[in-house]
């Protein structure tokens, strides 16, 4: 191993991991803050099966919901997110910057580069999970909380070679292929299944032990912060994280190093045969750059081709199993408190617009939302500043203002288009599971995830027009997205603090129960309003401004 | 400033928080002149190109291209310019055709047989991904890019970076013919040889302000040139250094060698006066002495 290598990448990746951690920490105590302010009897009353579900101990009320939604539920996803992020760069992030030659003429194994690699990312996700393994234990104290019985050093052991797990699977994927975004598509795509996978397959009593089948089920099911650790499901993430660790470096090791190269794609041999010229050069060619807001388009259709599927896929699977599970959840529901579903969108968990709300609406279709939106709004400006070539771009006659607005206009396409992909998911599976859903109102409330998504797209254009960074747009813009759904989903739980849940953008996405009431007009009006005034701004700022200049 | 003028910046001047990227820039270039703006790195070129784009804005002073002036007209100045950035980048998912057609779509609409005409001078291949060419091949593309409007004046900015000599060559005669037609080319760029060869003026950038701005001709005939004489006999050095302008006198058998930026017509009397002189060989300074002479006065 390289001291130097291992401290360079431990510098150049130690970021992401750190914020996440140091935010999970935040959250953790503005949870258990929230929640000691409001009466918790209510958690004696969920079903038995619902509070081991999400890790809720016995009489460990106020820490049992911060713990079981902060930690294990998104924040375990966070933190396997920005692992397998890391482990995903490793190697090929090096070639895609094309310094991998460089850094290879010295004197350095590829085996030993690999692994000092791979040691930077263990270190960095170590030290990360100390963070939130201190935070996990401080908070309760601070805040005076009673935990219980719940073991947080289990938790956080338990997270931290499961976000491992997926860090290094992204690790071999980027070892063999040398593409770090195939690397982060697939482990992230394996992530979401195998999380999805794990929450679903056991209320089904057919499928329940295919669960074991997805990695996630051996950090969830052991259920840690309940019964400790569990030596056997640790060992099995921890003997798949160092397999994918060792197939990673044989990888290195067995193949040709990419240069900067970008490759060739199906379509590219399309264009090359003569046969199918023509139609791929409508496809690839002169159409794809007739505009900026079309080039733009055809810079992120990947974006599209991975998210909208899925979506459409999610959406209609919710409602023939809401027909399945019909009266199982009907007499769950009358059992929830209506506190506890806001967190999750709110909504009648035995209606089918309820389950709709919590399964999909509540955070999954605006999520998808806004990864498009932000990524298109940071790459819209920021991005193009970033790869030096808005300098060439601006050289021929288009104003400043003409390229805000035509890259805003592909992401209002993109955003519509998920929307759309949206709409005919849970319409479809409305149809399928003979839900009677209000067509109207499935539109109205997949317009407003819309509306929604292009606020903080036009945000991370606003962030990228003011300073021309892309981390101070994405990361900016997603931080935003986070603290606003937080203060949406736990303000209103305390009387005395509900009122400011009005801040938050995501009030105006589902407060008015849109799938039961139409289309909130006056909500739709301030999403709208917020963007266009961002996109405003965005043009403002931009004009302003130096052209920042890379290398 | 007369209509002539293309190219013209009045106390331009960039900080960058406190540091000085661009001082007090006065400058004039006519119409159909090649200006070649040399300077070490850092010295300020870059940023005075991107001023003049309207990429970066000037912290005081002002600047016009074509009498339109570069922040305020800036979209209508981008109509009649052709420019190539420092370290070019392009998009690397793009062919060069598909590069080329979306800058000509932004100007609605380009001269094909002139570009493929332009491609096939510099023997680019345009059916590549930009993402899969070398740099030099890239460059070419960028080249192609910049020309392909005919416009009336170029912003080149190192635009020779990766050109093989025969390519250079090829572009250093496009550069000659355009200003033939009338444009004119800003031409930012350490091939020194490049610069001497093409270029009618040069201006000289250090640390951000402007040293000197000569005809090169002027800079060379006006520099230090190396003078070697031979004699019959041992001539002591001694002889020749009261003459003014001499410098660096060496000696040895019947060879004399000296710097020398004075009048020849003395040098030779005293050379012939007591002496018989054999031979003479005088070298003219190339421009890399004159540019390493200004720069070395910054030390």
């Amino acid at each position: 191993m390289y001291a130097n290598v291992f401290t360079k990448t431990t510098l150049d990746r130690w970021k992401p991991p750190l914020i996440a951690a140091v935010s999970l920490g935040v959250l953790l105590i503005f949870g258990m803050a929230v929640y000691r302010g409001i009466d918790v009897s209510f958690w004696d009353e969920l079903p038995e099966a619902f509070r081991s579900v999400f890790g809720i101990p016995d009489g460990a009320d106020v820490g049992g919901l911060a713990y079981g939604a902060i930690y294990s539920g998104y924040g375990m996803l966070t933190m396997a997110a920005v692992a397998l992020a890391g482990g995903a760069v490793s190697v090929a992030g090096e070639e895609k910057n094309g310094t991998i030659g460089l850094l290879l003429g010295n004197p350095v194994s590829r085996t030993n580069m690999a692994l000092s690699k791979a040691a930077a990312l263990v270190a960095v996700t170590a030290v990360a999970f100390i963070i939130l393994w201190l935070a996990g234990v401080a908070t309760p104290m601070v805040l005076d909380v009673e935990i219980g019985t719940m073991d947080v050093n289990a938790l956080v052991v338990m997270m931290f070679v499961n976000a491992l797990f997926y860090g290094m699977f992204a690790f071999a994927l980027s070892g063999w292929t040398g593409k770090s975004s195939v690397a982060a598509g697939v482990s992230a795509g394996v992530m979401v299944v195998s999380f999805i996978a794990v929450g679903l397959l056991p209320l089904i009593d057919e499928v329940a032990g295919l669960a074991k089948f997805f990695p996630w089920y051996y950090f969830s099911s052991g259920e840690p912060v309940l019964n400790g650790i569990s030596w056997g499901d640790f060992a099995i993430l921890a003997v798949g994280t160092i397999a994918f660790l060792v197939i990673g470096v044989v990888g290195v090791n067995r193949r040709d190093l990419r240069s900067q190269s970008v490759g060739t794609k199906m379509i590219d041999r399309l264009r090359a045969n003569p046969m199918t010229h023509k139609a791929a050069e409508m496809l690839a060619g002169t159409a794809r750059v007739s505009k900026i807001w079309i080039k733009t388009a055809s810079e992120h259709q990947a974006l599209l081709y991975v998210i909208v599927p899925v979506l459409f896929l999610m959406s209609v699977m919710i409602g023939p199993m809401f027909t399945m599970l019909d009266d199982t959840l009907k007499s769950l529901g009358e059992q929830f408190p209506e506190e506890l579903l806001s967190l999750f969108g709110g909504g009648d968990m035995g209606t089918p617009e309820g389950f709709y709300q919590v399964e999909m609406f509540g955070m999954m279709i605006p999520i998808c939302v806004l990864v498009v939106t932000i990524v298109i709004g940071t790459a819209a400006l920021a991005g193009e500043e970033k790869r030096n070539t808005m300098g060439l771009l601006l050289a021929n006659p288009v104003r400043r203002s003409t390229i805000v607005v035509q890259k805003t206009l592909t992401m209002i396409l993109y955003a519509v288009i998920v929307g759309l992909g949206a709409f005919l998911g849970v319409a479809a599976g409305s149809l399928l599971g003979g839900l009677g859903m209000d067509m109207g109102n499935i539109a109205a409330t997949c317009a407003l995830a819309t509306l929604l998504g292009l606020a903080f797209g036009a945000l991370a254009l606003a962030l990228g027009a003011a300073t021309g960074l892309t981390q101070i747009a994405s990361y900016g813009a997603v931080g935003v997205a986070v603290v606003a759904f937080i203060i949406n989903g736990f303000l209103p739980l305390n009387d005395s603090t509900a009122a400011w849940a009005k801040v938050s953008p995501f009030y105006y996405y589902l407060s008015s129960d849109p799938l039961i009431n139409g289309m909130p007009w006056g909500h739709a009006a301030i999403l709208a309003g917020l963007f266009l005034i961002l996109v405003a701004l965005s043009v403002w700022l931009f004009q302003r401004r130096d052209l920042r200049q890379t290398g | 400033m007369t209509n002539n003028v293309a190219i013209h910046t009045q106390g331009l001047t960039k900080f960058y928080g406190k540091v000085e990227a661009l001082v007090d820039l006065n400058l004039d270039i006519v119409r159909g002149e090649i200006f070649g703006f040399l300077g070490p790195n850092g010295a300020g070129k870059t940023t005075t190109i991107r001023t003049l784009m309207d990429e970066i804005r000037p912290t005081t002073g002002s600047a016009t291209i074509a009498g339109l002036d570069t922040h305020t007209d800036s979209v209508e100045i981008r109509n009649h310019i052709g420019y190539i950035p420092g370290d070019l980048a392009m998009y690397p998912n793009l062919t060069g055709r598909d590069t080329l057609t979306y800058f000509s779509n932004l100007r609605g609409g380009v001269d094909w047989t002139y570009v493929d005409a332009l491609a096939a001078r510099l023997e680019a291949d345009l059916s590549k991904k930009v993402g899969d060419l070398s740099t030099g091949n890239r460059q070419k593309v960028g080249i192609i890019q910049a020309f392909m409007n005919k416009p009336q004046v170029y912003m080149m900015d190192e635009p020779s970076a990766g050109l093989d000599p025969l390519v250079q060559r090829e572009f250093q005669g496009m550069m000659k013919e355009a200003a033939a037609d009338g444009a004119t080319i800003f031409l930012s760029s350490h091939t020194l040889s490049e610069v001497q060869r093409v270029a009618d003026r040069v201006g000289i950038i250090r640390t951000g302000h402007l040293v000197t701005v000569e005809g090169v001709q002027a800079l060379r005939s006006k520099a230090i040139r190396r003078v070697d004489l031979y004699f019959d006999n041992s001539v002591d050095a001694s002889v020749f250094k009261p003459i003014d302008g001499v410098r660096d006198v060496e000696s040895r058998n019947h060879h004399v060698s000296l710097s020398f930026d004075g009048s020849m017509e003395e040098l030779l009397r005293v050379a012939t006066s007591n002496y018989t002189l054999t031979d003479i060989n005088t070298q003219e300074a190339d421009l890399e002495e004159i540019f390493l002479t200004y720069y070395r006065e910054a030390v």
